[in-house]
Order: structure tokens, then sequence, then C-alpha cells
């Protein structure tokens, strides 16, 4: 969950970008790094091998501003999509407010966006968390490849009860890359005003 | 379940600051961090004459996944947990240990700070923070954040990423 430093007066949450490989959950955060100004972004750390896939993670602080007195900050990491490093995707895990799921949108993914999915719902199981109990918002990204498939068909696959919010994007170009972010943001602040 | 969270305020934050402060002057080391194991820094102090420190963010990101890695290894083999990671380099080390469940302690040293001295103090300090910290943990719900709150960060939103 969100962490409160009432000394330094800051808010953080903690957002992850989850998908199977390769469907642009790294662009996404270097879209964003791109195109956020110098004094609202920390630096970006990206854990990757040496051909740019995450190793590890990829971190980007973003800051929000100040809301009552509250530097209110956003921690965005990305989790490897590879199969083999779920070690790692779980740590990631760890005390996450919200999450993206970026899917990919090309005919021949949607078996690996299914099992990212479930995946997901595995890992987060292991925290005691539920998956409807988390804001989740997803994303098909890559829209521009010439055979998409259908947005419904990506959620019928993903998210059958058609129950979470779905944004189009080409975040290479940086289609749909803040919309999604806002949207998981505004689900992250809205479960936390409630809670409290 | 969500994890609790620690709120360091107040007197306890004081208490905290206090235990870093003396962890720099006795163990001669440059800076010390206590984070949360989710990699948000909860305090750090500085000694005087230390150069500017790296950015705290990256730094308390990487060193809580390298802890977590090191916590998943220590499962995989059978052992409850590491105590402390210690990373050394040719002018400059890096001691991490727990501090209960929800916390790290960090030192950075250079190379005028013997890593025994570092290592003892920091241990003393953990000590200390481990009471601290364990008084300062807060259940989920409880942190105060309102629907003012939560209107002021979405217009804020909409001024960095647009409408």
């Amino acid at each position: 969950m969100s962490t409160i430093n009432f000394a330094a007066r800051e808010i953080n949450f903690k957002i992850v970008y989850y998908g199977p490989g390769m469907s642009g959950k790294t662009t996404n955060l270097r879209w964003v790094f791109q195109q956020v100004p110098q004094n609202r972004k920390g630096e970006m750390v990206s854990l990757a091998t040496e051909d740019e896939r995450t190793l590890f993670f990829d971190f980007l602080p973003v800051d929000l501003g100040e809301v009552k007195g509250f530097k209110t900050r956003f921690h965005l990491y990305t989790v490897p999509g590879q199969v083999f490093y779920n070690a790692s995707r779980k740590l990631i895990l760890r005390g996450v407010d919200g999450i993206v799921f970026v899917a990919d949108s090309a005919p021949n993914r949607l078996r690996a966006n299914a099992e990212s999915m479930r995946n997901l719902r595995e890992n987060l199981a292991e925290y005691g968390i539920k998956a409807e109990d988390i804001p989740i918002v997803l994303q098909a990204n890559k829209r521009d490849t010439p055979d998409a498939l259908p947005v419904e068909m990506i959620q019928a696959v993903i998210d059958p009860e058609m129950r979470l919010p779905i944004f189009e994007a080409v975040a290479t170009t940086g289609v749909g890359v803040f919309e999604t972010l806002k949207a998981v943001s505004r689900q992250v602040l809205s479960r936390v005003a409630a809670a409290s | 379940m969500v994890e609790p969270a620690i709120a360091l305020f107040g007197g306890a934050y004081e208490k905290a600051s206090h235990v870093l402060e003396e962890l720099l002057r006795e163990s001669g080391a440059r800076y010390a961090l206590l984070l949360d194991r989710k990699g948000f820094v909860l305090a750090h102090k500085e000694a005087l004459w230390a150069p500017r420190p790296p950015a705290l963010d990256s730094l308390a990101t990487l060193i809580a996944g390298n802890a977590a890695a090191t916590q998943a290894l220590a499962k995989m083999l059978g052992e409850p947990r590491f105590n402390e990671l210690l990373h050394q380099g040719a002018t400059h080390g890096l001691y991490a240990e727990e501090v209960g469940e929800l916390a790290l302690l960090v030192v950075i040293f250079d190379n005028s700070a013997p890593v025994g001295r570092v290592k003892l103090f920091g241990k003393r300090a953990v000590q200390a923070l481990e009471v601290i910290t364990r008084d300062a943990v807060v259940q989920p719900g409880t942190l105060g954040i309102d629907h003012e709150y939560r209107d002021g960060a979405s217009a804020l939103l909409d001024e960095l990423f647009g409408n």
C-alpha cells in the first residue's frame, strides 16, 4: 500500500506495469520519462539485458506536485515479461497500489496475454491480494499492428467479465500512454480515499 | 491482506533521525537511510563532510529490490533469511540490514570507515530502529487520505498529463 512520510510530507504510490514479454511495458515508461518535465521526474533506472529486455525491473519516479501540503509521488515499475522471470515479477508486486496490464494486440500473442494475466492473479494471491481488490487498468498496446485483434477479443480473454477499463495504445508514439496512467492513478487515489 | 505501512512522524521520526546521526558519527560512514521494504525512504541522514548523495529514490528502489532478491535466495536454500547485505568496491561500500519485517537500514561508506565498525554500529542501530519502526506501523485505512486530497491529486494528474 501507499507510504506516507509525515516528516518529509510525502505520499508515495507504487504502480506496476505488468504483461507478457515485449508487450511494451518499458516503452510506456520511456514515453512518460521523455514527456514529463525535468523537475517532475527522477532518474529512470532500467535493469535490462544487453539486448534491452527487462531483467529485473524498470523504475521511474514521477512527482505529481503538492496536495494539501503533501508532496505526492508515483513510483512506476515494470516487471520482466518473459515467463522464466517469475521470481522477479513476484518480488516487484510487493506493496503495489495499482497495476497497468499491457496486452499485446498481435494475434499470435493472445495466449501470452491470457497466461500473463493468470500469472498476475497467482502472484497477487501469494501476497494475499485478490485481483478484484486492487486497481487494475488494461491497455491494448500496439494498435498500429496491421492485423491487430479487436479490443473486445483481447479483453474477452484477459478479463472475461469485462470488469476492467481498457485503453487502446501505441506506446511507441505515446498514444494512450498518459490516458492509461491517469486512469490507474485515479483509481489508486479513490481507493485510498475510500479506505480512510 | 494488504500489508501494513510504516508512518514515521513526530517523536518517532526524531528518534529514528537521531539513531541515524549517531550511526554516522560512530561509524564514520557517509550516508545512513531507513527504508521500507517497498523501496521508499522513511528517513535519511548525511555526514556533514560527505558530498551530495546519489538520487535517493533510485538508491532505495535498487536496495529494496536487491534485498528482496536476497531473501528469495535464502528461502530457496532453506534459510529463513540472510541477515545482511554487504557490497564493497575500491573506494565505496554499502551495508544493508533488515529492521524487523518491514524496513531496511542502509549505510554507505568509503574506505576511511572500516567495514567492521560500520557493521558493529549498524547492528546496534538496527536494534534501536526495530523498536521505533514497530511502534510506527499503521494499518491500511488509517493514513487519513481523504476525498479532498484525492480531488486535488486528480486535478494535478490533468495538469501533468493533459486532459
